[in-house]
């Protein structure tokens, strides 16, 4: 990162220190020699200040620490978050950033280069997101992902980019020199959807697993078609015939890029796998096995010039379920924050890049291309999300309701990706580079800001039927909770979406030689008590035996009853009961751990379920001991994962 | 219920049916695992198996999860002189009254209203506490002044509250 952006920078830079004009070439380099003949000898300094020197690490530094420290100013406010989404804060920054550099040098900030994005920045955001996936869900549900990712892309790039095109016949506008190849390019990466800032307010929101699924499966796929189709279109942008031959070769490639991405990243995940397997004399290093077979799986499809986002999802969701259980519980966790702070710094760096590059010079604003381009971004984002719902809602069991339409179609956010593919045009092949540019901002900023904060009041809108202006009772509450374990106890009866021919077969062979071969002590343990065995079982049954948690309610509480004279609470009282009830009463259990790019929220989780089983443990002993003697089945590790 | 989810249900059924009698007993029920960690798991399993019994059949199986069916609007108007659907609102109360009606009295008392808080609620919770919000949970319903909570005043204590959306399982439709 610090080489290239060194080169690219360098430039811009060294001229305007002053201190070293023979360096100016370098950037780094040389310290400063205090100018002087030959014969004039210098004396030694004592102390010198070498800024060139670190001049890059030092910035980068500085940017991150300012934008993390920002986060924590952001969260002092309790109340900020969930109005706010998280990359609205970041864009801030960077726009201040952005000022900054721009006043102090009354020039363009140094921008990224492609090589930096693609290969350093974009990877662990990627991982990320395809690590944490839950794959269960997602392959319940991956016609229904595959055909938005895949349709619904195509259609938003290509009715973008010919909307687009026809706007610019009209000559009123001074935009008759874009071509449709270009208008095409265009479309194809504004229609990047990045639902991060979505995905951190659907937490608050409480939307359902299905549809919390489809975004986010949407967005990974999406981004990988979206490049796709950049690079073609970017290819055919710069040939001068096309013939009907090279648009078959461009469809073909499509294909080959996405499946050999894909197998690439499986390849290399049993790989990854395979090793972790004999890793439990090194543990220390177990974790950066995990990351340098998931980039390598990046680095090797990138040199194919096939598509890395996909092998790299492929490898994290093929290696996630082995490694998980081959390496040590510190290795899982050190993996899992590395995780997120690596992803957390790129989305971080590239969302500072995006405010600082709107400070500057290189814009071109043409109010018909600009607002037509956010016009048709909504338009036909709705359009296509609503005609695509109503075809597959054909084929599944579950339909979709328009509350969920409206969900994924104002949820379609645009972010860091559109900006980055922008920021690489060739300038040669694209003239109106930076109208594109103007225009890609606004629409980021739009989307960000306008509907990132909007919708959640607008889903609480389309939410209330009834609004209930009473106070709600002490006991509402209960009941509330109580009707939600219930459904959720029953949905966990039925097993959800049942059982699936291809997952059960997917299954048996898994059991049968995948994880013989990749998972070290491979042996099948019944699910309850390989769940004790993770909540070090002895330890809680210790602390339940010294009377912490009583079943039965204490004698001493029913004597203090008396018959009918009960008398009615203060409001201060109701308060306080209420308090306490919303505090202490147990969550319903999610199946899915919400995917937050900067959080890991397993801790109260795993506290709430050590309580339970701890209380049920009778029950369950009695269970475990009239199961051991049925036969074996596979532990229930997904779900483990997902606890703990 | 269509015939695929009739399907899928009795595939689910078959799974769990470890012992492979075509029953399912409590064991079955306890080895699903999100089952495990739920708070009221234990009343949940104990709503399958009809009184006195230890296993269930799919009919079974299938009667209780009918109460879970969403309400069609359709549904509403057709058949007022029938038996009435077990997945009608009425009837999903009573379910839930059920789950905390253990002695079958046809009475929520103090002592079952304190064991299922009991069971909802962390542990820093103190037992004055709880018995209070018991008390306080008593009175709010309690019309008749017997310190119980009878069915008909569990109806109208929830009348606000959407039960028909809170107790459907959206692919039981």
């Amino acid at each position: 990162v610090l080489a290239a952006l060194a080169a690219g920078a360098a430039e811009a830079r060294a001229t305007s220190e002053g201190q070293l004009p023979g360096a100016a070439a370098m950037g780094t380099g040389t310290p400063p020699s205090p100018s002087g003949t030959a014969f004039e000898e210098t004396r030694l300094h004592v102390f010198t200040l070498d800024y060139p020197h670190v001049q890059i690490p030092f910035e980068i530094t500085l940017w991150i620490l300012l934008a993390s420290l920002a986060k924590i100013g952001f969260h002092l406010y309790h109340k900020l978050p969930s109005i706010v989404p998280e990359s609205c804060l970041l864009i801030l920054v960077g726009l201040l950033l952005g000022g900054i550099i721009f006043g102090a040098e009354e020039k363009s900030p140094p921008v990224m280069n492609s090589d930096v994005f693609f290969l350093y920045l974009l990877p662990p955001i990627v991982l990320d997101a395809g690590y944490f996936m839950p794959t269960r869900l997602f392959f319940e549900n991956f016609g229904t992902i595959f055909w938005y990712a895949v349709v619904g892309t195509l259609w938003n790039a290509i009715g973008i980019g010919i909307s687009l095109y026809g706007i610019c016949q009209i000559s009123a506008f001074g935009l008759t020199d874009i071509t449709l190849l270009q208008n095409l390019l265009f479309g194809s990466l504004i229609s990047a959807v990045d639902p991060v800032a979505v995905l951190a307010v659907f937490e608050n929101i409480h939307v359902n697993e299905q549809l919390y699924i489809l975004v986010f499966g949407e967005s990974l796929l999406n981004d990988a078609i979206t490049v796709v189709l950049y690079n073609l279109f970017k290819s055919f942008c710069q040939m001068r015939t096309i013939k009907v031959i090279d648009i078959f070769a461009g469809i073909a490639n499509f294909f080959i890029v996405g499946i050999g991405g894909v197998l690439i990243g499986i390849l290399l995940g049993f790989v990854a796998a395979f090793t972790t397997r004999f890793t439990h004399k090194i543990r220390v290093i177990e974790p950066l096995f995990v990351f340098l077979y998931s980039y390598l799986s990046y680095i090797t499809a990138e040199m194919f010039h096939l598509s890395g986002i996909m092998a790299i999802t492929a490898c994290a969701m093929t290696m996630n379920k082995y490694v998980e259980e081959n390496v040590s519980q510190k290795s899982y966790t050190t993996i899992k924050y590395f995780m997120k702070m690596l992803s957390s710094v790129s989305e971080t760096l590239i969302f500072i890049f995006m405010g600082v590059s709107t400070v500057g010079k290189n814009h071109e604003w043409n109010w018909a291309f600009v607002s037509f381009t956010l016009l048709f971004c909504l338009i036909w984002r709705a359009l296509g999300v609503f005609v695509l719902t109503q075809i597959i809602n054909v084929f599944r069991t579950i339909p979709l309701t328009f509350k969920d339409q409206f969900i994924i179609a104002y949820g379609g956010l645009r972010g860091a990706i559109c900006f980055s593919l922008v920021f690489l045009l060739p300038p040669a092949v694209f003239p109106r580079k930076k109208l594109f540019i103007t225009a890609v901002i606004v629409v980021i900023f739009f989307t960000v800001f306008i509907q990132g904060i909007t919708i959640r009041p607008l889903v609480e809108f389309l939410d209330v039927k009834r609004s209930n202006k009473k106070q709600p009772a002490v006991s509402e509450e209960i009941y509330n909770r109580f009707f939600d374990h219930v459904k959720t106890g029953i949905e966990d009866v039925c097993g959800h979406w049942g059982h699936n021919f291809w997952r059960d077969k997917f299954k048996k062979f898994d059991n049968k030689y995948l994880r013989r071969l990749l998972i070290r002590e491979n042996q099948p343990k019944s699910s309850i008590v390989s769940l004790y065995k993770k909540l070090e079982i002895k330890h809680a049954i210790e602390m339940a035996e010294s009377g912490m948690i009583s079943k039965v309610p204490s004698s001493v509480s029913l004597s203090e009853y008396h018959e009918g004279k009960i008398k009615p609470l203060s409001p201060t009282e109701m308060e306080n009961m209420r308090e306490i009830l919303t505090k202490n009463l147990y969550q319903i259990r999610h199946r899915t751990m919400s995917y937050n790019r900067h959080s890991l929220a397993a801790d109260a989780n795993e506290k709430q379920a050590k309580e339970i089983l701890i209380r049920r443990r009778h029950s369950l002993r009695e269970s475990l001991r009239k199961t051991n003697s049925l036969s074996r089945e596979r532990p229930v590790l997904a779900f483990c994962g997902g606890l703990l | 219920v269509s015939h695929s989810q009739i399907t899928r249900l009795y595939s689910r059924f078959t799974s769990l049916d470890k012992g492979e009698n075509g029953t399912l007993s409590r064991e079955d029920f306890q080895r699903i695992p999100e089952l495990a960690i739920n708070p009221l798991g234990d009343r949940i399993i104990n709503a399958f198996f009809p009184e006195g019994e230890d296993q269930v059949n799919f009919r079974g199986f299938m009667r209780t999860l009918a109460h879970f069916r969403p309400i069609e609007d359709n549904e509403k108007s057709k058949d007022q002189n029938g038996p009435e659907p077990l997945n009608s609102r009425s009837n999903k109360l009573h379910f839930a009254f059920r789950l905390y009606d253990l002695d079958k009295d046809d009475k929520i008392s103090r002592d079952e209203l304190l064991q299922v808080l009991r069971m909802m609620v962390g542990v820093n919770i103190s037992d004055e506490q709880l018995g209070s919000i018991a008390d306080r949970t008593i009175q709010e319903a309690d019309q008749d002044g017997d310190s119980a909570i009878s069915f008909a005043e569990f109806v109208k204590v929830l009348e606000k509250v959407d039960v028909e959306q809170k107790m459907s399982i959206r692919f039981l439709h």
